[in-house]
């Protein structure tokens, strides 16, 4: 199946004060052209299934095309989409052709080929035939337009690190200090006679516990963060895509790093609490 | 004095101060590259929009310079209308098209500039001569590394295609005149300048007396923004828009990297905060009987709340300035990583380090140390002498 594309900028008088929503226009007894609009153009323009509209090609155009709104499509959560803010109108091809003064002219063809096909037999076979175009499979397309996002993840990917490089450190630190505080406790219990490895058992135990705890917060933290990213974002870019994804990895990832972290620098800090002399611990 | 204690009490546990000062230092550069992340968009771009001294654009009405394949129909008009709007010193019009060399062993699809080369602000000739005459073409070192071409070298030239026939359309002989570099444009474009006339010409009865864009220089005691207002009420089909307008616009595009800077710069200076009045809290409650016996030979209350902000400031201080090092080389990297963004060009920086940025990033990181003693400090200096006199020497 073969299905033409072409993209056009279009001039659609409707979204100033003077919208051309023309109700009182009968339809054309023939031919009434239709169109589909995208959501964000139908909520800013107030405009609504059945309503017409004039389409011209260019700003201020003398005369354009009045046609009927059959259809109002929600945006796809298409990334590629995000940071632009223009509406999308849909047409059917000789339609826009005609209105553009384009010719028997496409931007491009979408191919669908069966299901056991020899796809890159097809886009040999068509790339041999062609003048003025070329084929490629959609793979190669996506590989080629994602690689903005391709960037966008490594960025994220190198921000990520950093900052769990900053919180590794910021956590090290604590932990140290908190199994510090504790020196007069630990000099207590040795001179009671507790051995040194239940010493640093206790110390490792309670320091895997406030990780772990400190772990569990940051999760909740994190989707109560996610959900805000995700209800700020998508409102600011008018999209359904979701920004922040907290995944069972994620977390699995974060908690078992806090834990990781956590009980190394117990271990640390036991060890040498454990290792110096508890009158030392007191600070005679 | 107080120098001199407040840094023995920091060396009394060096890797404890050390580790602290390391997490201050991590959260300072990332502080840093935060500032510089907010602001480098922002400035790289203005600055490029700002060269030759072209402060507004005009593209067809409802759509930004080259967003779109649309251009603005009786250019000249509209040039010299655009011309005669108060301020304005110079109308550069910019036509837009897609070009197919046909010398390569397969046709080269490079990105044409119809210019007028005696007012043009879209590139900078490296080599050669600007293209003068009509059969004159300037090209990028991308285009004429594929081509194997040099200066002085003539390729032919398309515009487009017609199918029924199996030709190329709009064909031309062109000599290239000169090497350039587009300004935006990334290095890696395939790009050529002509002669406006030339592609419109060249682009049939669908591009004569057409422009993608026109770029207005004004004088400089001239209001930009009434100008840009002015422009669009003298051509109603363009939309003009100023080097503000279109900071602005490129801003609203790429906020979420402005927010994301925002959060966290200001994660980064809280964590610097927190680190920093736990080690010195820690520090002032182990040294409470020290502190005591101070004040009870006659130190100062001054003398304790000095010695410890001391504390806080310099492990700030050496963390900012550890920071500003590692802050300037992450910013580097995740720089080169932003760079990779397909088309971006060479002018654009996400990161830019400026000083004045720098140190207000840095000085409010030391603040925040600042701040961060002052509650330990007021503790210890409000200590009862006698009552924790007796209770560490009974333990």
């Amino acid at each position: 199946m073969i299905s033409p594309r072409l993209v056009c900028i279009l001039a659609v008088p409707l979204a100033s004060a003077t919208a051309q929503r023309i109700d009182s226009v009968s339809p054309s007894a023939s031919v009434e052209r239709t169109i589909a609009i995208d959501e964000r153009l139908a909520a800013d323009a107030g405009l609504r299934i059945g309503d017409r509209v004039v389409l011209a090609a260019e700003p201020g155009a003398p005369r354009g095309d009045t046609v009927r709104i059959a259809a109002i499509v929600k945006r796809r959560p298409d990334p590629s989409e995000v940071a632009r803010s223009d509406y999308r109108l849909r047409m059917h091809l000789d339609h826009l052709q005609r209105l553009a003064s384009y010719g028997d002219r496409v931007d491009r063809f979408s191919l669908q080929t069966a299901p056991n096909a020899a796809v890159d037999s097809v886009v040999r076979r068509v790339n041999a035939g062609a003048f003025g175009f070329r084929a490629y499979r959609s793979r190669a397309i996506a590989v080629e337009t994602s690689k903005t996002f391709l960037v966008v993840s490594r960025f994220h990917r190198a921000i990520g690190v950093i900052t769990i490089v900053a919180s590794a450190t910021f956590l090290l630190c604590i932990m140290l200090l908190k199994v510090d505080e504790r020196r007069r406790d630990v000099a207590a219990m040795r001179l009671m006679g507790v051995s040194r490895s239940t010493v640093v058992r206790s110390v490792m135990l309670e320091s895997s516990f406030v990780a772990l705890l400190g772990s569990l917060f940051g999760v909740g933290l994190g989707l109560v963060t996610a959900w805000f990213v995700n209800v700020h974002y998508q409102s600011v870019y008018r999209t359904p895509l979701r920004f922040a994804i907290v995944t069972p990895e994620t977390v699995a990832i974060s908690v078992a790093l806090s834990l990781l972290l956590g009980i190394g620098a117990g271990a640390l800090a036991a060890r040498r609490l454990a290792g110096t002399a508890p009158l030392a611990l007191f600070g005679r | 004095m107080r120098l001199h204690l407040a840094a023995l009490s920091l060396r009394r546990h060096l890797s404890r101060t050390l580790l602290a000062g390391l997490g201050v230092a991590v959260s300072a550069a990332m502080l840093l590259d935060m500032v510089m992340l907010a602001t480098g968009m922002r400035e790289s771009f203005a600055g490029l929009l700002g060269r030759n001294g072209f402060t507004i654009r005009a593209s067809p009405r409802g759509t930004l310079p080259f967003d779109s394949e649309a251009t603005v129909g009786d250019a000249a008009d509209a040039a010299a209308a655009i011309a005669r709007v108060n301020g304005v010193t110079t109308v550069a019009p910019v036509l837009g098209a897609t070009i197919h060399v046909l010398d390569a062993d397969a046709p080269v699809t490079a990105f044409a500039l119809g210019v007028d080369p005696s007012v043009q602000g879209d590139y900078e000739l490296l080599a050669g001569q600007d293209p003068v005459s009509p059969n004159e073409l300037v090209a990028s070192d991308a285009l004429l590394a594929r081509l194997s071409k040099r200066v002085g070298d003539t390729v032919a030239v398309a515009v487009g295609f017609d199918p029924q026939l199996q030709t190329y359309a709009g064909r031309r002989r062109l000599v290239i005149s000169g090497r350039a570099r587009f300004l935006f444009l990334s290095a890696e474009d395939r790009a050529a300048a002509l002669q406006l006339s030339t592609v419109q010409e060249m682009g049939g009865p669908g591009r004569r007396d057409r422009v993608s864009l026109f770029m207005v220089r004004t004088a400089p005691a001239a209001d930009a923004e009434a100008a840009r207002a002015a422009i669009e009420r003298e051509v109603p089909r363009v939309t003009a828009l100023s080097i503000a307008g279109a900071v602005a616009e490129a801003e609203n595009r790429l906020s979420y990297f402005r927010q994301l800077a925002f959060i966290l710069g200001a994660v980064s200076l809280i964590v610097g905060f927190l680190l920093v009045t736990t080690m010195v809290t820690v520090s002032v409650n182990e040294r409470i009987g020290e502190i005591a016996v101070m004040r009870a030979i006659g130190v100062s209350r001054l003398h304790v709340v000095h010695q410890i902000v001391l504390e806080g400031v310099a492990i700030s201080l050496a963390g900012a300035v550890v920071g500003l090092v590692l802050g300037v080389g992450t910013a580097r990297y995740l720089n080169s990583i932003l760079r990779g963004f397909p088309g971006l060009p060479d002018a654009i920086d996400f990161f830019l380090f400026q000083p004045e940025s720098a140190l207000r990033a840095l000085s409010l990181l030391v603040l925040s140390g600042i701040a961060a003693g002052i509650y330990p400090a007021w503790r210890a200096a409000s200590l009862p002498v006698a009552a924790t006199l007796r209770e560490e020497a009974v333990g």
